[in-house]
């Protein structure tokens, strides 16, 4: 039996359905319009840029060649701490997150109250950046690497926790079930049944938040929770563009090589099959 | 003996099984066979209680199956090993580990947490896996196996369970005619050699012949069919199995290798 000739000429079935250009064009016209309104609205003027152009010409001028004008071992030092942050952040973020992540998630916690508390307060926490929290921090404990370390944990608590829960929730339940008919308590379900599917992916995310930490931390020094921030942040209020490009260019090289390590780390977690 | 009375599974107004009532003497090879959708896994599943019945009662000797809860139903399960269509292992953990996911029910809590297995227990999962062939694969990930490989591991964790029945819900539908054979074989001989009572899934009516002491056939929920495989006449099968009865029934065994095959591997 073959397919009547209708069938082939009906569009969406063999030929490509038609589609016409006005839905697209109307998209790109109405971007544009909202941009174009919104400067005057802003106050923003193209003729600053352009005039601003120089300024930034000049300034990429100043910041070479780079230079750590005799304080490399201070910045050194600072960078060390800014790694200790996001890495003590990370770390304490985890060990909150790891619990909180099978209270969040549905196929642990048959709860739903428990379960809806728990994924609305991690969400709250999860909506205030690493900035905000540096700066509850400072007035808590005071300025320093501590501040920075809490609002890195706290910030991190609720993404981590959130993306645990999800993994948890689309985990195969096909071992769990296994394990229950064993006669293994729910204990030893989640153990043996759901554990060892997590565990490769909350270890991949963590090396991932210490990556994008090990850049927060550089920002939120700047408001005086500790490491290379504060000190960038001091060049470039001096008008040391030279030192300000040669701290950038230390956290540039920090972050590739973090980068690196780690994705060789989450390859080999993930591990191969075959 | 395995007592069933009145089971009854409902899924709002349809009912999945309907009022099904049996007996299984223990060392008995049961064949549970019926179309697809019959209610063959809901049965199973409500003998170890991965799924509730409804109404009706399961009754082991003198222990009331349905009533059982927590540290119990628990003990129950350990009792009656499932084997799975799609296997169920735990994919990351290597072979020996998911044999030994059987001992749960005997070992102390941190000694299975921790997976510091015993000695004793390590050896009977290798001795689980060496009767079954496999031993060579023990450290290997579970998810490199090939589909009969699995299903074989799936076997050796049951029996580690040391269960006074094995429920096995479709073992073979998602293996090839060579692994169906060696799978089928294995259950066979756990049934023979161990006096373990088995309760089996099967789709395939030639399957079901050629293994089991005795066939139980399930539609639309009711039992409809209990008797030697021999009783079973085509005019029988065809009533159970519907539209799908010839894919059953009137094809050449796809199970069994043709003589000359046979012949070509020996």
């Amino acid at each position: 039996m073959s397919f009547s000739a209708e069938l082939l000429h009906r569009p969406g079935i063999v030929l490509p359905p038609r589609r016409g250009m006005a839905m697209p064009a109307a998209i790109i016209v109405l971007a544009t319009l909202v941009y174009v309104a919104a400067f005057p609205l802003l106050g923003i003027s193209l003729a600053s840029l352009w005039n601003g152009f120089s300024q930034l010409g000049l300034i990429l001028g100043l910041m070479l060649p780079p230079t750590a004008g005799g304080h490399f071992a201070l910045y050194f030092d600072a960078l060390l701490q800014t790694l200790s942050i996001a890495l003590l952040g990370t770390l304490l973020a985890a060990t909150f997150a790891f619990p909180l992540g099978f209270l969040a998630a549905r196929n642990v916690v048959a709860n739903r109250v428990v379960h809806l508390l728990s994924r609305r307060a991690l969400d709250t926490v999860r909506s205030v950046d690493s900035l905000i929290w540096a700066l509850i921090w400072v007035n808590v404990v005071g300025l320093g690497p501590f501040a920075g370390l809490l609002a890195i944990a706290t910030a991190d608590v609720g993404a981590l926790a959130k993306l645990m829960s999800e993994a948890i929730e689309t985990a195969d339940r096909r071992p769990v079930e296994a394990v229950r008919s064993v006669g293994g308590s729910r204990f030893m379900e989640i153990r043996f049944g759901l554990l060892p599917q997590i565990m490769p992916i909350f270890a991949s995310q963590l090396l991932y938040f210490f990556e994008s930490n090990t850049r927060s931390a550089t920002i939120i020094g700047i408001v005086g929770a500790g490491g290379i921030g504060l000190h960038l942040y001091e060049q470039i209020r001096v008008l040391e563009w030279q030192q300000a490009s040669f701290l950038i260019l230390m956290v540039l090289v920090t972050v590739a090589i973090i980068d690196a390590i780690s994705q060789r780390l989450r390859a080999a977690l993930i591990g191969r099959r075959g | 003996m395995l007592v069933i009375e009145k089971l009854t599974k409902a899924y709002g107004s349809s009912r999945a099984l309907d009022d099904v009532s049996l007996s299984i003497v223990p060392g008995q090879f049961v064949g549970v066979i019926g179309r697809s959708g019959a209610g063959k896994s809901t049965l199973l599943r409500a003998l170890n209680r991965l799924g509730e019945p409804t109404a009706g009662r399961i009754r082991w000797n003198d222990l009331d199956v349905t009533s059982l809860s927590g540290r119990h139903l628990r003990d129950w399960r350990r009792r009656c090993a499932m084997i799975f269509q799609q296997f169920n292992l735990v994919g990351r953990l290597d072979v020996l580990d998911n044999v030994l996911m059987g001992r749960l029910g005997h070992t102390a809590s941190w000694r299975a947490v921790t997976r510091m297995w015993s000695r004793e227990d390590r050896m009977l999962g290798m001795a689980a896996l060496e009767q079954m062939g496999i031993a060579n694969l023990a450290a290997q990930r579970a998810d490199n196996l090939s589909g009969g490989q699995q299903q074989r591991v799936a076997i050796c964790r049951a029996l580690l369970q040391e269960p006074d029945i094995i429920l096995a819900d479709e073992p073979v539908a998602s293996l090839d005619p060579r692994s169906s054979r060696i799978v089928m074989d294995a259950l066979q001989r756990i049934n023979r050699h161990y006096g373990m009572t088995v309760l089996c899934n099967l789709h395939s009516l030639d399957l079901a012949r050629s293994y089991c002491d005795r066939l139980v056939g399930v539609a639309a929920g009711k039992l409809v069919f209990d008797g030697a495989p021999a009783a079973l006449t085509d005019a029988v099968a065809r009533e159970l199995y519907g539209m799908e009865a010839a894919d059953v029934i009137d094809t050449a065994p796809a199970d069994a290798p043709a003589p000359e095959a046979a012949a070509a591997l020996a």
